[in-house]
């Protein structure tokens, strides 16, 4: 592959653009995309780069399509992508169940912005809920959490790696603010940081003769029987509970000791972990606890924090009302550890609202 | 150098997401932290648009602020708007030739700061240069990054169009050199020392 990024280059990029460059370093061939802000900038840049690297683009009529259009690569054995927001995260989802029922390895760009419905064009957490469990029946994505621009570079290249990987459909998801903002990060080519990139392989069309060398490939989406539905669901299941360690990420610091533990994801845990500084500067113990990958959610990570801290409160804050503390209930049932929660849906969260917060608590 | 906050605010077409962007371009040619988010909700079709800044030595935190360092806001509009970004710390600069009710000036700030940039570049340079005067007037309020440095990112945001018109250039650098006069002038009648 044509060196896109030579040794390592300090960039000042918005996010939208930190995507496109990650995404044509990881290896991506093809770009299905419908426009939708904060998201928009991603196919703008990638249809500028895209044709310097012999990559491809195509705007479908809407985002069902740009989904479908993706399942469809990938099966081919591109390596393909798509990125969206709001109600075409809602329309999205229809393709993204065909990839959980497949097990198609397609990597999708989410970047929240506020609902319901059309909502605001700018910032919000609420995605959460729909971008880690938004299929109808029960299949399995990756969904990471990135809270800079460092981060979508890093973990948009290994959202490709994840998906060719593991074949489960990756997520990435950012929001408005990380989309649009301009910070500086560092480019680099992966293979010279000793990533490896994933093959892709075509899923379909595969050489040999069906019934004389080789079996049928089934990638199934529909079933006739239910016995045949839930043995696949189960089959999904256990291989998923079975790769997640492997893939579960998070950030921990200072929980040791604590007597509250913060726990935020995404560009929250900026204002969360300047929090924490801020309060154990004033003799407030503080810890603080980012989930990365949303799912798989680090439930065992989560667990031992709060036993080993011995802290009484933790505090969940976050840009929706909720959507992150039903995973972390979930992940930490059986614990006893109290729960208080500052919520501001749609709008951002800076330090200050988490020390009076924090403040007004303890 | 400690983390420093700017809010710029005018109305849509008054160049201030260029201007901060600039600015955000040049912090960073400088190897500083900074981050630039503009608002860009649909009050970008006609409304008052935000511009946030924020640079430091270190790691920044939150895209955005809850109070400001410096608030630059330059139409009437956005006077009112941006209020709520001040408290005791913050320097608050807005063009003189605005037409306020004095309610809608913030209510705590470390000084309200009126400055003559509209009536300067209409009368001694140009209108197109006004959102440059701004420029100059953050960087002599805040030295958020260096004139040098300010001058290269605005060369290299620019110079497309300066290219094929030299007089262009030099009135963008004297605008941003009578702006910085204009914010440097209004720290010293406050009678402060820069940090």
């Amino acid at each position: 592959m044509e060196k896109i990024v030579e040794g390592s280059t300090r960039a000042f990029l918005t996010g939208n653009e930190t995507i496109a460059w990650a995404s044509l370093v990881a290896g991506a061939e093809f770009m299905f995309g419908y426009p939708i802000t904060p998201q928009n900038e991603i196919m703008h840049y990638w249809t500028r780069l895209a044709p310097k690297y012999g990559r491809g683009f195509l705007q479908t009529e809407d985002e069902i399509s740009a989904g479908f259009t993706v399942c469809g690569a990938v099966q081919g054995g591109k390596k393909a992508f798509t990125a969206t927001a709001g109600p075409g995260n809602v329309l999205m989802q229809e393709p993204f169940g065909m990839a959980e029922a497949m097990r198609l390895p397609m990597v999708a760009i989410i970047q929240q912005r506020g609902g319901p419905s059309s909502g605001t064009v700018i910032y919000s957490q609420q995605e959460v809920n729909l971008t880690t469990f938004g299929g109808n029946g029960e299949g399995y994505r990756i969904v990471y959490s990135t809270a800079s621009h460092q981060e979508l570079y890093d973990y948009t290249i290994k959202a490709f790696n994840t998906a060719w990987t593991y074949r489960f459909p990756t997520f990435i998801l950012g929001d408005g603010y990380q989309a649009k903002m301009r910070e500086p990060l560092e480019l680099y080519d992966p293979q010279e940081k000793g990533i490896t990139l994933a093959e892709s392989f075509p899923l379909v069309g595969l050489p040999g003769v069906i019934g004389e060398n080789r079996q049928p490939q089934h990638l199934n989406n529909i079933y006739s029987l239910e016995e045949e539905l839930y043995e696949k669901v189960m089959t999904f299941s256990a291989v998923f509970e079975k790769i997640s360690p492997e893939i579960v990420e998070y950030e921990e610091d200072s929980c040791e000791g604590a007597d509250i533990i913060l726990i935020s994801h995404g560009v929250v845990s900026r204002a969360a972990r300047d929090a924490m500084l801020i309060l154990r500067s004033q003799g407030i113990k503080a810890g603080y606890f980012r989930p990365v990958t949303l799912r798989p959610f680090p439930d065992e990570a989560l667990k031992k924090v709060i036993l080993q801290s011995n802290a009484k409160k933790a505090l969940i804050a976050e840009s929706s009302y909720g959507q992150l503390t039903r995973l972390i209930k979930q992940s930490i049932y059986g614990e006893t550890i109290n729960i208080d929660t500052l919520y501001k849906p749609g709008v951002g969260i800076v330090d200050y609202d988490i020390i009076n917060k924090v403040k007004s608590i303890l | 150098m400690l983390l420093t906050r700017i809010a710029l605010a005018g109305e849509g077409g008054q160049g201030v997401q260029s201007v901060a962007e600039i600015i955000a371009e040049a912090a960073f040619n400088e190897g500083k932290q900074t981050i630039y988010i503009p608002n860009f909700g649909i009050e970008q079709r006609g409304g008052v648009s935000i511009a946030f800044i924020q640079v430091s030595d270190t790691r920044i935190g939150a895209p955005k602020f809850d109070k400001a360092d410096v608030i630059v806001a330059l139409s009437d509009r956005s006077i009112a708007r941006t209020a709520v970004f001040s408290d005791n710390n913050t320097l608050f600069v807005y063009d003189s030739a605005s037409q306020v009710n004095q309610e809608d000036f913030p209510k705590e700030a470390r000084k309200i700061i009126g400055i003559p940039a509209i009536e300067t570049a209409n009368d001694e340079l140009h209108p197109r240069v006004f959102n440059i005067i701004i420029m100059g007037a953050v960087l002599g309020l805040s030295k958020v990054v260096s004139f040098t440095a300010a001058k290269d990112a605005l060369v290299y945001k620019l110079g497309h169009k300066f290219a094929n018109d030299a007089d262009l250039k030099e009135l963008n650098f004297k605008a941003l050199e009578i702006g910085r006069q204009l914010g440097e002038k209004a720290l010293q009648k406050e009678g402060e020392v820069n940090a």
